[in-house]
């Protein structure tokens, strides 16, 4: 398994590599750019049905942000939406099959992290003074520093770790199942084109398995039917190479892996940095 | 040239810093473009809303404190008018005795002075009757008698028959 291709390397400052995720990554600036001047224009007061539902948008950001940030931290929102919008469109971006996910790759993930991290060290350091930043890692006493130090380090790392991880295995695993799938394809089409009878047995299978779900509208049977059908039409026509049972099964995967698994992940991943930030950012002063 | 690949597992600082800025170029315009213009008209128009309310409410408590304050004018306006028109009343009634008072006087008065009158007339009435006849019974005396006598002593004669007769009647 690669990592992003490098598409060129610009002859700068000892060579700057442009890879997929540097591609990726751009588009989907652009596209989130020119999206918010689309959507962010014409505003009235008397909303269309475009305003409305933007509205909609940018009010559950600000309510999720004043939830768990507090009301005084929701200036956030554009920063968390920012980060959020960037992750879920840089992993869905790799089902598009032209580009591949920027979070599929550390390098995004850590920078997002890490920027996270400084955040919160900027809040703490706002808040409570450079002196009183550092003096916050010896709390709650001072035998605690080492893991104070270590866990400031491992929350960066396990952010990018997780979200990396989960959008780079999926990936992973789809194309292990495409290939799983064109193997196990290639093998079935194998063994039943050997002999002509058990194709036209198999086809014959197909052809009652059909007709008979089609008859009792059941789902499976049609399924397995056309499986059948297929598997015989094709051994008889001696077309082994074709890969057929790889249409249906990965959609359903990637609709896991991808649909699913980047929403999580990038929501995770902005909560957290809300978490994180928030707590950087303590209530003020009650007086 | 074959395809160059990163590492499946690796940070390319080139990447990250592309990242870096791809992200804060994201934030800033989106910020610009769409969170600050769209939160605003939301709290605007929210604004604009409690505003709305607000002024409702105002004009119905007025609503309610005009409408309380006539209800109390025309319950001092109906409170006169009972007053008004039980003195108006009650200065009939009065009026009315007196009329029928007055005319009761009158009447009395009237019958008082016609019962009188009428008395008067009666003696005036009787007493020409009695001259009258005292006159006829002399003269039919003296027709009978064919000779005058002395009247005088004829009339004091006839009228003391005539009281006698008039006592006995």
């Amino acid at each position: 398994m690669n990592g992003p291709k490098i598409y060129c390397i610009l002859p700068l400052f000892g060579g700057i590599p442009i890879t997929q995720t540097a591609v990726s990554s751009f588009v989907v600036m652009v596209c989130l750019c020119v999206a918010g001047i689309l959507l962010g224009r014409n505003l009235q007061k008397r909303p269309s049905r475009r305003q409305v539902l933007v509205e909609k948008g940018v009010s559950m950001l600000y309510g999720m942000v004043e939830d768990t940030m507090g009301k005084r931290n929701a200036y956030w929102t554009p920063y968390i939406g920012a980060l959020f919008l960037s992750s879920i469109c840089g992993s869905y971006i790799g089902m598009t099959g032209i580009f591949r996910s920027a979070t599929a790759d550390l390098s995004t993930t850590i920078t997002w992290a890490l920027m996270t991290s400084f955040l919160c060290w900027g809040c703490s350091i706002r808040a409570n003074g450079f002196l009183g930043w550092l003096k916050g890692f010896t709390e709650p006493i001072v035998v605690m520093t080492p893991m104070n130090l270590v866990s400031e380090v491992a929350q960066p790392l396990s952010m990018a770790f997780r979200h990396f991880g989960n959008i780079a295995g999926g990936s992973v695993l789809t194309s292990l199942v495409y290939s799983a799938l064109a193997t196990l394809s290639a093998l079935l089409l194998g063994l039943v084109g050997k002999s002509v009878i058990v194709s036209l047995v198999v086809l014959a299978i197909g052809i009652l398995l059909l007709v008979n779900g089609l008859r009792a509208k059941k789902m499976a049977r049609k399924i397995f039917g056309i499986v059948f059908l297929a598997t015989g039409l094709l051994a008889l026509l001696g077309l082994s190479g074709v890969p057929y049972l790889e249409v249906g099964i990965p959609g359903i995967l990637s609709l896991y892996f991808d649909v699913f698994s980047g929403g999580v992940q990038a929501l995770v991943f902005s909560l957290l940095t809300m978490v994180y930030v928030g707590n950087a950012c303590p209530p003020p002063e009650e007086a | 040239m074959a395809d160059l690949f990163e590492s499946f597992v690796g940070i390319n600082p080139w990447t990250a810093l592309f990242t870096f800025c791809n992200m804060l170029i994201t934030f800033a315009v989106l910020r610009h473009f769409l969170f600050k213009p769209v939160k605003q008209m939301i709290d605007d128009r929210q604004q604009e809303i409690d505003q709305m309310y607000a002024d409702a409410s105002a004009a119905k408590q007025k609503a309610a404190d005009l409408e309380a304050e006539y209800q109390q004018h025309l319950q001092s306006i109906k409170a006169e008018q009972d007053t008004m028109l039980r003195e108006a009343t009650a200065r009939a009634q009065k009026r009315e005795e007196e009329i029928v008072n007055a005319a009761r006087t009158e009447a009395q008065a009237l019958r008082t002075a016609a019962e009188a009158e009428m008395a008067q007339e009666r003696k005036k009435a009787v007493n020409d009757l009695k001259n009258e006849i005292g006159g006829i019974a002399v003269e039919i005396a003296s027709k009978v008698v064919e000779r005058e006598i002395n009247k005088a002593d004829h009339q004091a004669l006839i009228d003391e028959f005539i009281r006698n007769v008039g006592d006995a009647s």
